[in-house]
């Protein structure tokens, strides 16, 4: 806190690459807490008996299909929805009732919603707006604006009226709002799920800034697998309202059966191989299965430690053409059916 | 911080939401211009009705008979703060919903009373600045003279009067984001507070009922205190200090409700979840 009353949760004026101050969160600290939270609307449990952690300077994905209850619990968690049961933390304050002001300055929202900002102002104007809300000073406010504008890749259009944005430029601008105040936490529901590749990428490359060099705990809610790996530290995985598994990322892909593959055969005599023939060709590297009734088409699956190439190397010295191989199904995509399938871990 | 620190941090809140509410009102140009217009065009409508109506028919002020446009145009003047109370927080929560920006707002360390305040801190710049103009309007096109040293007990009068429709307003806002277009709710008490306040016509005109309603209407004394001021000449600080008895433990009842009904409101959304729907 500045002696002017600016109210910040962290200094900014440090930089963005200053090490973290005496006493600011540090990496491995707990800064939000989940614990046994219960809510249902009507007959409908949406969350039952959620717990989870999320430390500082880590990027918890949040994985789940529609309706698996992550708006939910960001909601419950923001102070906009009350438990039934349980309680949340956020940096060890307890969100109660109507939530305090307090509370309301520990964590930057990014919310799931397509209309969040005031369209016929331009990005400028609703981040200082909103930046002001945080107490600081216009001045303050307009520069800190500019230089998140900057970060998102907005700044060219600092000053078009947000109805002119498209809808990744209104999300990056969301992400921006919610990283104004610098909070220790940051909540984020489904930022990319509508994002082009390149743009997704920039997003996650912002947060994982922040994660990491500001010790921000970030609580990232997605439906997206394949973006979990190399961006998320840890993932909680919620299917209808209840946690399936939180573990390492590494440790949730490690789980997961080894990937399969489609791939279309044809012998050196021009026939096309039944999958017996293909598991005689190929020995213990992979197992085989027929891919329907479609000729020359089987199922390889590579043993724990073989890759395809190792797989089907065999195949390709006996005289067999390789015509085409498709993944039956991205690993992370397997990961999630395979947690959540009803006989499942 | 200490919490004059505190306070001071928050009330500079308001000039975020005033700027915010100017902006958008400027980026409605059309919108902007027309109601410029609108106050010309009022100011001839009533100078027309003026004159179908005999003075003999309207209450005499000081003893003086008035015209129609000098009996109108008070009326109107507190009229127009009785729209800024009531419909405008209403209007603003309903906006907020509409646009989705409800949720991201209260998301921030904001406290309540200032969002509220924030909603109409716009309307209670805008509005006055636009009634002298109608006041000006009405004086050059209509030749109608005002009291001046009626003005600044008025001025005093309006100050005590606006917390009082600004809790109906919170009230209102209360049932809009309880039953979402609540603004219809707050449009019937709207009309039931300005159909018996004597500000178009005298309330010797309703029916006994309703007079004796308009007799304790907050709004109605407002109105009749106002014009003693505006266009009397022997009316003073004592007749606004009885107004004032009156509006005060009025202002405290309505403001005490609104603002509870409006927790009481948001608590309930938090409760089912339905903080931003609309």
């Amino acid at each position: 806190m500045r002696d002017d009353g600016y109210l910040m949760t962290r200094d900014l004026t440090a930089g963005r690459t200053a090490p973290l101050a005496a006493g600011a969160e540090r990496p491995g600290d707990e800064s939000v807490r989940v614990n046994d939270v219960w809510r249902a609307f009507g007959e409908r449990e949406a969350l039952r008996g959620v717990s989870l952690v999320v430390e500082a300077g880590e990027i918890h994905a949040l994985l789940g299909p529609n309706g698996a209850g992550k708006t939910t619990l960001m909601r419950v968690l923001t102070g906009m929805l009350s438990p039934d049961r349980g309680s949340v933390e956020v940096m060890g304050m307890r969100a109660e009732r109507l939530v305090s002001r307090g509370y309301r300055r520990l964590f930057g929202l990014v919310p799931s919603g397509d209309r969040t900002f005031y369209l016929r102002l331009s990005g400028l104007e609703n981040l200082r707006f909103f930046g002001r809300l945080h107490g600081m000073s216009k001045r303050d406010a307009t520069e800190r604006a500019m230089t998140l504008l900057a970060m998102v890749g907005l700044d060219d259009v600092a000053r078009a009226p947000v109805n002119t944005y498209s809808h990744g430029m209104q999300k990056r601008l969301s992400v921006a709002r919610g990283m104004f105040a610098d909070p220790p936490v940051l909540i984020i529901d489904e930022p990319t799920h509508d994002l082009d590749p390149e743009n997704a990428e920039r997003v996650r490359d912002l947060i994982r800034a922040v994660a990491h060099e500001r010790a921000t705990a970030v609580l990232w809610a997605t439906q997206r697998l394949e973006e979990i790996r190399g961006f998320a530290d840890r993932v909680t995985l919620l299917h209808r309202g209840e946690v399936k598994v939180t573990s390492s990322v590494p440790s949730f892909l490690a789980a997961v059966p080894d990937t399969s593959y489609l791939v279309h055969i044809r012998a050196a005599d021009g026939s096309a191989p039944t999958a017996a023939a293909c598991l005689v060709v190929l020995g213990p590297a992979a197992t085989v299965d027929e891919a329907g009734d479609e000729p020359g088409h089987v199922v390889v699956t590579p043993v724990t430690g073989s890759t395809l190439g190792d797989a089907l190397a065999p195949l390709l010295a006996a005289g067999y053409d390789v015509l085409g191989v498709r993944e039956e199904r991205p690993g992370v995509e397997r990961a999630f059916l395979w947690f959540t399938r009803e006989d499942g871990p | 911080m200490s919490s004059a620190a505190a306070a001071r941090v928050e009330a500079r809140k308001l000039a975020a939401f005033l700027r915010r509410d100017l902006l958008q009102a400027l980026s409605y140009r059309a919108a902007f211009v027309s109601d410029i217009v609108n106050v010309v065009i009022q100011v001839i409508v009533f100078g027309f009705v003026s004159k179908l109506i005999d003075a003999s028919a309207l209450p005499t002020v000081d003893g003086s008979w008035i015209s129609y446009i000098e009996f109108a145009v008070v009326g109107i003047l507190v009229s127009s703060f009785l729209q800024l109370g009531i419909g405008r927080v209403s209007t603003a929560v309903r906006t907020e919903q509409l646009m989705g920006t409800l949720e991201p707002l209260l998301a921030t360390p904001t406290s309540l009373t200032v969002v509220q305040l924030g909603w109409v801190a716009y309307d209670l710049v805008y509005v006055p600045v636009r009634t002298i103009a109608f006041l000006l309007a009405v004086s050059i096109v209509a030749d109608v003279s005002f009291n001046p040293g009626g003005v600044p007990a008025t001025l005093v009068l309006l100050l005590v009067f606006l917390p009082f429709v600004w809790g109906l307003g919170v009230l209102g806002a209360a049932t809009t984001i309880t039953f979402r277009r609540g603004v219809g709710v707050v449009g019937l008490v709207t009309t039931l507070l300005s159909v018996t306040s004597g500000a178009y016509f005298p309330v010797t005109v309703l029916p006994s009922w309703l007079q004796r309603f308009a007799e304790r209407n907050p709004l109605t004394m407002t109105i009749d205190t106002a014009r003693e001021l505006l266009l009397g000449g022997s009316a003073g600080w004592n007749e606004v200090w009885q107004t004032v008895a009156i509006l005060v433990p009025a202002s405290i009842l309505t403001l005490t409700v609104g603002v509870a009904a409006f927790g009481l409101a948001l608590r309930r959304e938090r409760r089912l979840g339905t903080t931003g729907s609309y």
